[in-house]
């Protein structure tokens, strides 16, 4: 601070380069960004096909919106989304409580079949998994649960432990000596588990939230094969706006399809961008650093 | 129940954690699957009560949904005496197969479908043979024979499998034809390929045509006295590396749809591309089906028209174009509870009331005689082209090892890598198609 | 290495042998008791809730082999006899079905039996083992555990059982009875000819196996397409994995950078990619770069096809980004960039910001500049916290089903015949052939047959890699 020439020089320097690495970021982030763009132009065409020959829209019109509010027998949008969210926040808690789980156990408890635990999982996760969809099925019908939610969120996360690894990696990195200092003063494993390296994992947790509350709004496949009585109304999202793209509808309803990818995709963002919030709060709040 | 299976199984969960005083974890696994005979039991349970109402379920495709809730209403307004609990749901008719052969016992009671589906689903039990369930239509007062009699020859031809009837034909309208726009096009350039193509180059256009898909690439061996069959152990029989009935050799036809495809007017579009292109503006001309006929109208105004397939040159012989006659059927579900009313409602679905009500608001090409010689139907543009070219089409019976092989055929052509001047290669690639094609289904 | 495992799993498995053996040799009458009557040891032992918990579950077990397995586990050598016949009863206008087997359910339910047995098996050992336990315990007068105590156990030094039985118990019925039974399908002829429940199937040994190595049976080119599936799967996961890796360590200190302004804003703009369904955003890539999308008009109009068509690298009057090998396989990765980047940066800089500080603060004391930190601090802390997943990707790109149907079904079209005689493209990768031969063929039984040798290849390949990254000395650098 004493030193005010040099100072100066230095924050010339630092400005062009400043410049210019926002502006490499702003690059990036508009080639990422292109294909978003289509998709939202697209969804305020007033044409219902597609046409995939201009990147605008020939005419504007909000109607794709409106039509996806007052549902017809094809779309019906707001239940679909309803449907959706439901399952997705079972999911979601079921999901992030069993990979928490195993990652914890894997990482900071030592007990004997730890090692051939782990390298079952691996195994199992490399077996072609979409081969193994008509057996989870029908033990899903043997129990009565195909065409319920119930069904669809044990399915996207029953299987949810395997894919620990991640939280795993991250528990590692928090230092044993907290559990050991905490195990002394007599504390439970329960209580490590829930007092000291949850609240240290923030990231972590905000990470398998956001990808396990994700599943049920991508997957199709699935719930085609589950939801199968045909029934629109209980359709989640995807299921119900890839059927849009029937041979026969795609004419009628592309732009409604698009519509749609964007009402999905608002609340996401959303939640994206609170829990990116706890990022920030992960790195200044000190208790990570414990 | 529920609770009870539920308090089962957490005490049964317990106790085996208690075990683990070894303190192995090999042993979470028992308690859950100790559950499932009961609910098994359960279920079967409730299925044996569902007395009263007769349950019903039916699939057709989403864009039916409204008109088939209003037949529906009809066929229990029909029947009085009688109280159902009639499920609508939606599975298109070209993926009906799809979704019922995973479950055959989950799937609907009655459903709609495309006619290439038939014999696949015939083979997997998931349609009932109506012959042996004929009796079912005295309720409604009809036979067999009525129902054979009303609808085409060749819709009832391409229901039936080893001389007995599975379905009932609906609409006769999943085929394809020419839609042209008039104001560019005469009678005479939409007759062969070769006006056709000048014209439009002439109008500085396009004309478009799916070459990579074996529905629509067949048209050309078919106009030429090609065939496909389907054998008994189901495999596919085709004969297009040789030369077909009317004299023709497989290399020619190829060598003709090659020139086709080289003309600098000629667009190969993928499978289900057409609108989009419709749409784009660069087309004048282009084959495909009554589901591009908005589609049509919108792009051509007041030039929409549309015709039978123009003819092509072989050598110097011009040759009407083929085509494959498509319907949608309804049949009722092999394993049908209530089969009986199931296919008296099937029955309903397609009688000529409700195929006058789906050529009016859906715009379907009717199967029923008396429907087709109708004026109203005759005036339909787009289903009468279809009706012109039906005395061309086929039914086109192949088996599963049929489409993948000739979707690289055509586009083998589509791309110009094959040359029309290289007799010995077309061969070849024609061996090697029919190889494919004629593989063994393991 | 694997040995010295596989000795641990063996000699585990004859100590719990052992232990079993002597429990019965010197167990006292309640010890043996404890073998018909599972509660018997803890009744004497004055553990009278266990007893009742033990003797519930034994009763369950009884139940659900009598009432359920039974039902399924004797047809389980056949898998059924009975072929389902139909009769048209018009009276009651319902069909009469006889008491058909289906040879799925058969398979299935056998399987699930076996499983409930063999954990029960290994419950009852374990039971005898405890009390005989028990028995010396109260022999030598030492305090025997109450119920309360032994449900303290459970959040305290048996807690990982407590945190592993629900999860292990999902995996088991969603994951590892599925792929059970597939590898059994693998032995059976269940495929279209023979699809339940109106026809049945059975076993026939190792002939789909053997079909497969040439035997006959299938076509001639089915090995030339699977040789050409493996190859462009092994080289997708490769790349797939390094790129998007890469990309989001590099787009994670690009933004977390000090130099970043709006970090916040920025980052939520990469994000907004994930937040829109792959099946959304892909289909319009897909349509972004067919042969007349966008892409092909603006590249058209700026007269880069023809500069591409003069120096040969295209031959057709569009650029087929997504039509033909070469150029699909390249977009395919790129496209795949797009999609996996942010994941990867959401990633790094969760982890990135976990940085152990008091490092960094003293490597800057010491004058080490912001390169020398990051090569020998950020970077090894990087690969140490993310290197399994490395692995992990690795084996999800080689089933990763989506990006590769989303991009290709239905567009792309194989020019090559001896793939497509085989229901194969050049851009498949093994789980999108295989789920094309269940899908559109039922054929179930060579999927299952192929599924096993892609299991094989890639199980031998990962577990070594696996075994690398965590080996047991490197999970305690950081902690």
């Amino acid at each position: 601070m004493n030193n005010t020439g040099k100072v100066k020089k230095l924050k010339e320097n630092r400005v062009s380069s400043i410049v210019l690495h926002n502006l490499l970021i702003g690059v990036l982030a508009f080639i990422w960004l292109i294909p978003i763009v289509w998709l939202v132009c697209t969804s305020f065409s007033a044409y219902s096909g597609m046409n995939t020959s201009t990147f605008f829209p020939e005419k504007w019109s909000a109607v794709n919106y409106a039509k996806l509010f007052h549902p017809d027998t094809v779309a019906q949008f707001p239940q679909w989304f309803m449907n959706t969210f439901i399952i997705a926040c079972f999911t979601c808690v079921i999901s992030t409580m069993f990979v928490l789980m195993v990652a914890y156990a894997m990482s900071v408890m030592r007990f004997p079949m730890r090692k051939p635990l782990m390298n079952l999982a691996v195994i199992l996760n490399l077996f072609p998994g979409m081969l193994a969809m008509i057996a989870v099925y029908f033990t899903l019908k043997s129990f009565n649960l195909t065409n319920s939610y119930a069904g669809l969120i044990m399915v996207y996360s029953g299987s949810a432990g395997m894919g620990y690894l991640i939280a795993k990696g991250f528990f590692d990195t928090v230092p044993r000596a907290l559990c050991e200092a905490a195990r002394i003063d007599g504390c439970t494993e329960a209580r490590i588990f829930w007092n000291i390296i949850l609240p240290m994992s923030r990231p972590i947790i905000v990470y398998t939230v956001i990808s396990s509350f994700l599943v049920p709004w991508m997957d199709f496949v699935y719930a085609k094969m589950i939801l199968n009585a045909g029934i629109s109304a209980n359709y989640t999202v995807a299921i119900g706006l890839y059927k849009m793209l029937d041979k026969s509808l795609i004419n009628s309803y592309f732009t409604q399809f698009c519509a749609g990818g964007v009402l999905v995709s608002i609340p996401i963002s959303i939640l994206f961008i609170i829990m990116q919030k706890f990022y920030v709060e992960g790195i200044t709040g000190g208790a990570v650093k414990g | 129940m529920k609770k009870k299976v539920l308090a089962a199984m957490l005490a049964s969960l317990m106790a085996v954690s208690m075990t683990a005083c070894g303190g192995s974890s090999s042993q979470e696994n028992a308690a859950a699957p100790s559950d499932s005979a009961q609910s098994q039991a359960g279920t079967e349970a409730n299925a044996a009560s569902a007395d009263g109402p007769i349950a019903l379920t039916l699939w057709g495709a989403e864009e039916d949904q409204t008109l088939l809730g209003e037949l529906v209403e009809g066929f229990k307004a029909a029947y009085p005496d009688q109280t159902f609990d009639i499920q609508i749901g939606v599975e298109s008719e070209s993926t009906a197969k799809d979704t019922i052969l995973t479950d055959v016992e989950a799937a609907a009671d009655v459903y709609a479908f495309a006619s290439d589906q038939l014999n696949d689903l015939v083979k997997a039990g998931a349609l009932l043979n109506l012959e042996e369930y004929a009796d079912a239509l005295t309720v409604a007062g009809k036979t067999l024979d009525d129902v054979k009699s009303a609808n085409s020859a060749g819709s009832i031809e391409a229901a039936t499998m080893d001389g007995s009837l599975y379905a009932f034909p609906r609409s006769g309208d999943n085929g394809y034809f020419l839609y042209y726009d008039s104001s560019v096009l005469s009678d005479e350039d939409v007759a062969s390929w070769d006006n056709l193509l000048a014209a439009a180059n002439k109008a500085g256009k396009k004309v478009g045509m799916t070459l990579a898909s074996g529905w629509y690439n067949a048209s050309f061996f078919y106009g030429a006295g090609f065939t496909t069959g389907l054998n008994d152990d189901q495999t596919t029989s085709i004969d297009w590396n040789k030369t077909s009935a009317d004299g023709y050799t497989g290399v020619d036809v190829v060598k003709s749809m090659l020139n086709i495809a080289a003309d600098p007017a000629f667009m190969a579009i993928a499978d289900g591309d057409i609108s989009n292109q419709l749409a784009s503006g660069a087309l004048v001309a282009c084959v495909s089906g009554t589901w591009d006929s908005i589609t049509a109208q919108e792009v051509f105004g007041d030039g929409y028209a549309a015709t039978k397939l123009p003819t092509f040159t072989v050598g110097d012989k011009q040759v009407q174009q083929g085509s494959v006659a498509g319907f949608k059927f309804v049949g009722v579900n092999g394993y049908a509870e209530n089969a009986g009313w199931a296919v008296l409602l099937a029955d309903y679905i397609s009688n000529q009331d409700s195929q006058q009500k789906f050529f009016e608001q859906r715009e379907c090409g009717p199967t029923n005689v008396n429907l087709i010689d109708s004026d109203a139907v005759k005036a339909n543009v787009a289903i009468a082209a279809l009706a012109e070219q039906s005395a061309y089409s086929k039914t086109q019976l192949v088996g599963g090892k049929y489409w993948d092989p000739t979707q690289t055929f055509g586009e083998l052509i589509a791309q110009g890598t094959l040359s029309a001047d290289d007799d010995a290669a077309i061969q070849n690639a024609l061996d090697t198609l029919v190889e494919g094609v004629t593989a063994p289904v393991e | 290495m694997a040995d010295k495992k596989n000795k641990n799993v063996l000699s585990s498995i004859g100590k719990f042998f052992a232990e079993f053996a002597e429990a019965i040799v010197h167990g006292d009458i309640f010890v043996k008791l404890s073998l018909v009557w599972m509660g018997a040891g803890y009744a004497k032992r004055k553990q009278y809730i266990k007893a009742v918990l033990m003797t519930v579950l034994e009763i369950a077990v009884i139940a659900f082999t009598v009432s359920f397995a039974m039902k399924y586990v004797p047809k389980f050598g056949t898998l059924g006899t009975v072929k389902m016949e139909k009769v048209f009863n018009v009276s009651t206008m319902k069909s009469e079905i006889n008491d058909y087997d289906n040879s799925f359910k058969i398979l299935l339910f056998s399987l699930f039996s076996f499983v409930v047995w063999f954990a029960f098996a290994v419950v009852w050992i374990k039971n005898v083992v405890n009390a005989y336990r028990l028995q010396k315990l109260s022999e030598a007068g030492k305090h025997i555990a109450t119920f309360r105590e032994d449900l303290h156990s459970l959040v305290e030094e048996r807690f990982h059982i407590t945190l592993l039985t629900l999860p292990v118990l999902g995996v088991v019925i969603f994951t590892a009875i599925p792929i059970l039974l597939l590898i059994l399908v693998a032995f059976t002829n269940y495929d279209q000819q023979h699809m339940p429940p109106s026809a049945l199937f059975t076993w026939t040994g190792l002939t789909n196996f053997i079909n497969l190595f040439g035997g006959g049976g299938l076509t001639v080119t089915f090995g030339y397409a699977f040789v050409r599936v493996l190859g462009w799967t092994l080289v997708w996961a490769f790349f797939a994995t390094l790129t998007t890796y890469i990309g989001g360590i590099l787009l994670s200190l690009l933004l977390n950078s000090k130099k970043t302004r709006l970090t916040k804003m920025w980052r939520t703009l990469f994000i907004v990619t994930i937040a829109v369904p792959q099946f959304v955003s892909l289909l319009l890539v897909r349509n972004f770069f067919s042969n007349g999308g966008i892409v092909n008009t603006i590249c058209a109009s700026i007269g880069l096809t023809g500069f591409l068509r003069d120096i040969g690298l295209v031959s057709t009057s569009y650029i087929p980004f997504l039509s033909a090998p070469g150029w699909a396989h390249v977009m395919i990765i790129l496209i795949n960039i797009w999609i996996g980047v942010p994941y990867q940066m959401l990633i790094a800089t969760g982890v990135l910001m976990n940085l152990p500080t008091d490092q960094l603060e003293s490597a800057r004391v010491d004058g080490a500049k912001p390169f020398q930190i990051f090569k020998s601090i950020t970077m090894p802390y990087l690969l140490f916290v993310t290197g399994p997943t490395l692995v992990t990707d690795f084996v999800k790109n080689i089933n990763n089903f989506n990006v590769i149907y989303l991009l290709t079904q239905d567009v792309y079209t194989t020019t090559n015949q001896a793939m497509a005689n085989s229901q194969a493209k050049e851009v498949d990768l093994l789980v999108t052939w295989l789920f094309r031969l269940t899908q559109d063929y039922y054929n179930y039984k060579m999927a299952s047959a192929i599924g096993i040798i892609v299991f094989i290849i890639c199980s031998v390949f990962t577990l070594v890699a696996f075994n690398r990254m965590i080996k047991g000395d490197r999970e305690g650098t950081y902690q």
